[in-house]
């Protein structure tokens, strides 16, 4: 094409030739490093927050886990270890202001236990969630859009794991592998996850894959990974992010769970430890004054539970571009526009019964 | 319009694009055993055996209905569509042998990639939802012109968008697909095509899903596009007035395909004004006209065709495809498969007997009972 | 039965009217404002006529079309009257009617076929089981239904057995849009509304659809209601045309007037903008702008903002549709400059005689 030639050369704001088109255009003025950054910053972290952060659930969601990552993180170094003997026993929660949630019935203080077994939750949230999800999300990717054998290997695996019963299948890998590593330990509570979230994203990225703007990508030289990252990971990021804090969530039940059970050795601190401790040790259930001792764990990883699950509700807001554009809000133009802009959304709405 | 270089810009050599669906079971077992059995998969042939040249500077519309394989044969002609046969030559070297080896004598694969675009039919599914106008658009001029500063793609962008239409340009930048109109969003995905500076431009219906008023609008962008950067054009359309329009306006060809063969091509005005395949001349019909005595008897009119239905692109009928509805069918066109004829040895080629004066067509039976059917204007 | 229309421009003898439509106007109330997506619409449908609305996206004509049958979706609040005269029995105010009544009328005397319904098959269920559950919302024996449908289906051209069997997916197009004529037919309607039914289609299929629903009209003596964006079809069957803009109808009359006579200047414009194969490539001309939101009309007339010869009077004021003679109505202060000024395709000027 004629302007070929000229496109190398940085003729800055230059239009004066007649021979330049619209191709030749380069800018006369010039962005610094910093403003780049802080605009990516500002697209990637900024808005997010400010987005979760006006939805009501967003907001409880940040707080409270914030709150326990706290707790994970610092908490250990500030708040002594639990010891038995360190207090009176079952002491009453919110009556000794040393001990606010009370002890247990070995003495030891309750807030002490809640957080010095938090670190290790974390780590399992970390890895069973996260890697998991990581896995899930990947395998599911490759087999929806290679298709072939590829996908029916991945799927047939995943099916396999899938039908098998959760926990009896938990148990059966506890018992085999006694792991004590957290990570680990999250990485096998949230297996079953993994196939759950590879089905799942494949059943997207299968439609996705024959969708316009990524074969407009292909025509543009988009490698594979530039397609999943730029074209198909927008569209999947709701469902990862709620398949994550799912995966979080049943980390979290499953853990309590088996440690409930006494199938996870007690070398780690555990919620479910106090819990088991409590209720079978210690028929806690049968004496009103070590009532508190169950309830304390149970509110504590529900309180979490729910914290993320209203995060996961939040963070689909973020990921809407209607909600983005709206939360742009266009505001220089403040007013004026907002209106129609909005009336451009609604009456798309309204207008899907009446356009082609 | 063809050119001068001795490199054709696009040269489709005989291809065939076959689609099998087969079961993972039939991916295992040997074929000899398949051929045994009789258990072979018919594939589905969208294209079949289709040669087509397309140059510098030059515009061809593609008609057809679906089941035609317009739409394959322009998606393999810009390389978005794997060919089971033939070949699909960029300025004279095999496209997917250039993928495969990134580079042959002169040419890079990127070059080929990068000169050959494509604008989709629909702009809301053709853009990403999920990322602003930006962002889509800044990563093809990453990606062909890497020195561009971040700064220099913004402006070019912006300049693009002016030439396209789209005004105040920075009324644009930060929007998401959804907030623009359905004209808009075609002008975006118009101006990312632009932006690779492409040689060759594949429009897939590309007007329509947009309003009436909006379609000349957006086809005269086109044009104007094609006229003043030379890009060509390949225009796929299931209708023969858009056809005219675009290819009548640049001086470009029609080219009609029934059943994934092309069985007419010609200079544009020609083509509408003395068709030759029957089958475009049947199209011709189908379109109403405009003035309303003559839309009136046109509705009451029965169909020339002798069979409604269009035949399995898996089990074409033999000889000429048409032949099953065509009312000028003979005989002569059940065995026999026409290739393109000129009588007047011109650039206007229909793939029909009738075009062949001493062909032994003449002389065979008719096929629909009551002789010819006249196919009214 | 006829009856007298209300005395006004352009409507003065007694015709035989089928579905009245007085005053009616569409509102959604939106977070910041009242919209208003149909906007005073006054016609009055003549059995036996086919009434074609021409109009583009967001015209407000599929609008226009459910609220025929008062089926306007929720939230949105439809004001007016539309009165339905039967051949036999009285009039009803469709508005006025119980939940029940209007069911009654609805589908069984006035039948739609949706743009896109062709998509709204239920994949899970036969295009047979459809029809049964049609039958069974209207308690009507299913047995005695599938027999009439039979026969309707085979007026289409197509199979019964095959038809009733097959899956939406198992079918085309073409036959897809068939099925929903046979469903909007199965009651014997007095009127049929097709909202763009040949949208989307090939050529031949559309042309086929077309011939098929010519013969039907005669057949089923049917009172069509045509909405589409394609002005040659609209003009091979309309005997009256109204042309939709922005929630209004801004002309209205006699096809052949409409068509080759066009006063408003939007129709002449879209009449300008419309491809056929005759008329010269560089006749053919565009309309700047797009239509306005419904929640932002302008004042005055809704068309001035692109109408190449709006004058001030023309952003006050408002102008209603008013007639030059009895056939032929138009919004417009200057319909005479319009014709005057804005040229339309040549062929049709050719052949206006």
């Amino acid at each position: 094409m004629a302007s070929d030639e000229s496109t190398e050369a940085d003729a800055i704001g230059e239009d004066s030739s007649a021979e330049s088109t619209v191709f030749d255009v380069t800018a006369d003025y010039e962005q610094s490093t910093l403003d780049y950054y802080q605009n990516q910053f500002d697209i990637w972290v900024v808005e997010p927050f400010k987005i979760l952060w006006s939805d009501y659930r967003g907001r409880f969601g940040i707080i409270v886990v914030a709150f326990y990552i706290l707790m994970g993180t610092l908490g250990p170094v500030i708040v002594p270890a639990p010891e038995p003997n360190q207090a009176g026993r079952l002491i009453q929660p919110f009556e000794n202001p040393s001990h606010i949630l009370g002890t247990d019935g070995l003495g030891q203080d309750l807030f002490g236990l809640m957080v010095h077994a938090t670190p290790a939750m974390l780590k399992m949230i970390l890895s069973g969630a996260i890697a998991g999800s990581v896995t899930g999300v990947i395998l599911g990717i490759i087999a929806g859009y290679k298709g072939g054998w590829t996908d029916k290997v991945i799927m047939t695996w995943g099916d396999t794991i899938a039908s098998i019963p959760g926990i009896p299948l938990l148990i059966l890998l506890a018992a085999i592998i006694e792991p004590e590593n957290p990570f680990v330990i999250g990485i096998i509570l949230n297996i079953t996850g993994i196939a759950g979230a590879s089905r799942g994203i494949r059943a997207q990225v299968l439609p996705l894959a024959e969708k316009e703007h990524v074969e407009a990508a292909r025509a543009q030289g988009q490698s594979f990974s530039g397609l999943i990252v730029k074209e198909f990971l927008p569209h999947l990021l709701p469902l990862i992010f709620i398949g994550m804090l799912g995966g979080a969530v049943a980390v979290i039940t499953a853990s309590v769970a088996l440690y409930f059970l006494g199938i996870l050795p007690f070398t780690t601190q555990n919620w479910g430890v106090v819990l088991n401790i409590a209720y079978q040790e210690s028929g806690a259930m049968y004496n009103p004054r070590a009532r508190h001792w169950l309830l304390v764990p149970l509110v504590t990883l529900t309180l979490l539970n729910i914290a993320l699950t209203m995060l996961a509700q939040a963070f689909d807001q973020v990921f809407n571009p209607r909600v983005r554009a709206r939360h742009r809000g266009r505001k220089v133009e403040a007013e004026e526009t907002d209106e129609e802009e909005a009336t451009n959304v609604d009456s798309e709405l309204i207008g899907g019964q009446m356009q082609q | 319009m063809s050119s001068d270089t001795d490199e054709t810009l696009l040269n489709l050599d005989d291809i065939s694009v076959h689609y099998a669906d087969e079961s993972a079971i039939m991916e295992v077992i040997p074929d000899s055993v398949k051929a045994r059995f009789d258990w072979e998969e018919q594939p589905v042939r969208a294209v079949d055996g289709v040669s087509l040249d397309v140059g510098e500077n030059d515009v061809v519309a593609l008609v057809g209905e679906s089941g035609s394989g317009k739409t394959t044969l322009g998606k393999a002609a810009v390389g978005l569509e794997e060919v089971t046969d033939g070949e699909v030559r960029y300025r004279g070297t095999d496209f997917w042998e250039l993928k495969e080896n990134g580079q042959i004598d002169g040419t890079s694969f990127q070059q080929a990639r990068k000169a050959l675009q494509i604008v989709h039919q629909d702009p809301s599914a053709a853009l990403n939802p999920y990322r602003t106008i930006m962002a889509t658009l800044t990563d093809p001029l990453k990606r062909w012109y890497p020195d561009l500063t971040a700064v220099d793609r913004r402006e070019r962008i912006l300049s693009l968008f002016d030439e396209c239409g789209l005004t105040p340009p920075r009324e644009y930048e930060d929007r998401y697909p959804h907030e623009l109109s359905g004209g808009e969003k075609q002008r975006v995905t118009l101006v990312r095509a632009m932006l690779a500076e492409p040689d060759l431009i594949l429009a897939d219906e590309p007007v329509s899903a947009l309003d009436v008023s909006l379609r000349v609008e957006l086809m005269d962008l086109m044009i104007t596009l094609q006229q003043r950067f030379e890009t060509s054009f390949l225009f796929v359309t299931h209708d023969l007035k858009h056809a005219r329009y675009i290819a009548g306006k640049t001086g470009g060809r029609i080219a009609v395909m029934y059943l994934g063969e092309i069985v007419e091509i010609g200079p544009a005005e020609e083509v509408i004004r003395n068709p030759k395949h029957p089958y475009t001349q049947i199209l011709k019909w189908a379109t109403l006209p405009s003035h309303p005595d003559d839309a009136q008897k046109a509705i009451q009119a029965t169909s020339p065709l002798r069979k409604r239905d269009i035949p399995d692109p898996v089990d074409p009928p033999s000889g000429c495809r048409f032949h099953t509805r065509c009312p000028k069918a003979r005989e002569a066109c059940v065995d026999e498969s026409p290739e393109q004829y000129s009588e007047s040895g011109d650039s206007h080629k229909a793939a029909c007997f009738r075009e062949i004066p001493d062909h032994q067509y003449w002389q065979s039976e008719h096929l629909n009972e009551d002789g010819e059917i006249m196919i009214p204007e | 039965m006829s009856e007298k229309i209300k005395s006004g421009p352009g409507r003065t003898e007694t015709r035989d009217t089928v579905l009245e439509v007085r005053n009616v106007e569409v509102t959604y109330e939106m977070g910041r404002g009242r919209a208003r997506v149909l906007d005073d619409i006054d016609v009055a449908i003549e059995r036996g006529e086919t009434l074609g609305i021409v109009g583009e996206s967001g015209s407000g004509k599929s609008m226009f079309a459910s609220s025929l049958m008062h089926a306007v979706q929720d939230p949105g609040v439809l004001n007016g009257e539309i009165v339905y005269h039967p051949e036999d029995g009285d009039s009803v105010n469709l508005l006025d009617l119980s939940t029940r009544k209007l069911k009654a009328i609805r589908w069984e005397e006035i039948a739609i076929v949706y743009q896109g319904a062709m998509n709204a098959f239920n994949p899970t269920l036969t295009i047979g089981r459809h029809f049964t559950e049609t039958f069974e919302a209207h308690d009507v024996d299913p047995d005695s239904g599938l027999e009439r449908a039979r026969d309707i289906i085979k007026d289409l051209n197509l199979d019964p057995d095959r038809l009733l069997e097959a899956y939406s997916h198992e079918l085309s197009g073409g036959e897809k849009q068939r099925a929903l004529i046979a469903l909007g037919l199965v009651f014997d309607p007095e009127v049929l509304i097709l909202d763009e039914p040949t949208a989307a289609m090939d050529l031949l299929t559309q042309r086929y659809i077309l011939e098929m629903l010519y013969e039907i009209k005669e057949e089923y003596d049917l009172t069509l209601v045509f909405i589409s964006h394609d002005m040659p079809i609209i003009a091979g069957f309309a005997d009256r045309i109204a042309v939709m803009y922005s929630f209004e109808f801004v002309e209205f009359g006699n096809a052949r007037e409409v068509l080759l006579q066009p006063e408003h200047p939007y129709t002449r414009l879209l009449l300008g903008a419309t491809l056929d194969l005759e008329t010269p490539l560089e006749a053919t001309h565009t309309i700047e702008g797009s239509p306005p939101d419904p929640v932002n009309v302008p004042l005055g007339c809704s068309f001035a903002p692109r109408c190449p010869i709006s004058a001030d009077r023309c952003e006050a004021e408002d102008p209603e549709l008013r007639a030059e003679d009895t056939t032929h109505e138009v919004a417009c202060f200057f319909p005479n400059r319009s014709v005057e000024e804005i040229g339309i395709n040549t062929a049709d000027q050719r052949r206006r005689d």
